[in-house]
């Protein structure tokens, strides 16, 4: 039981810190967005950092708040999350994802190569914002949909 | 690689949960193992074997591929 108790405390430990660095990123891109006038780059790019690691703090402390008073909920949230058919089936997924997305950007990396040697044209930013774009959404994509495809079928 | 793992829990009148929470997997695991789906882990596969103290390979049927 303490093993479970070390996981569950671990994982609202790492959500807190992740609550803290996110609203301490949140104040300094909001107070940047005041103070600094001339800007060489939006400064909103750093607040919706913070919003990001506020997300996931908050998710992580939801997410185990519940395990920490019920032993047997925090028991069946650390047997779930450390399945071994749960693990090799993320490890499976993540190995896939982790191809798709070498292989856009290697495409990419390629394009770059040719365009400055002029045996292609240079994407316009749009094109570079939707490539880049795909190059983080496909492979999560990817990442889904293996999880559940081998979910159903292992 | 086939195995008895079902007969040995309705055998002993055990449920896919409560056989799951005796060697800590998630009950989806032992469906999976039950149907033959999934093949276990060595360590898995020692916790099933000391839970019905049986061996492992009295559990778990090995069958080399037909060429």
């Amino acid at each position: 039981m303490s093993n479970t108790k070390n996981w569950i405390e671990k994982r609202m430990k790492l959500g807190w810190i992740m609550l803290i660095i996110g609203v301490t990123i949140c104040i300094v891109g909001i107070t940047s967005e005041i103070k600094i006038t001339n800007r060489p780059f939006d400064l909103r790019i750093i607040t919706g950092l913070g919003i990001l690691f506020m997300g996931i703090g908050i998710g992580q402390i939801v997410r185990y708040r519940a395990a920490t008073k019920d032993g047997v909920i925090a028991k069946r949230i650390v047997i779930e999350e450390q399945d071994e058919r749960s693990v090799l089936i993320r490890a499976k997924a993540g190995n896939r994802a982790y191809w798709v997305s070498m292989g856009l950007i290697y495409i990419l990396l390629m394009w770059i190569s040719f365009a400055s040697n002029g045996r292609l044209v240079y994407p316009d930013e749009n094109i570079l914002w939707y490539f880049l774009a795909l190059a983080i959404v496909l492979p999560f994509g990817v990442y889904l949909f293996s999880i559940i495809h081998d979910e159903r079928s292992s | 690689m086939k195995n008895i793992l079902e007969e040995l829990r309705n055998k002993r009148g055990l449920t896919q949960q409560e056989l799951a929470d005796q060697v800590e997997v998630s009950r989806q695991t032992i469906i999976s193992l039950e149907n033959g789906r999934y093949n276990p882990s060595i360590l898995l596969a020692f916790r099933l074997a000391h839970l019905f103290q049986m061996k492992i390979e009295d559990i778990f049927v090995f069958i080399p591929e037909e060429k």
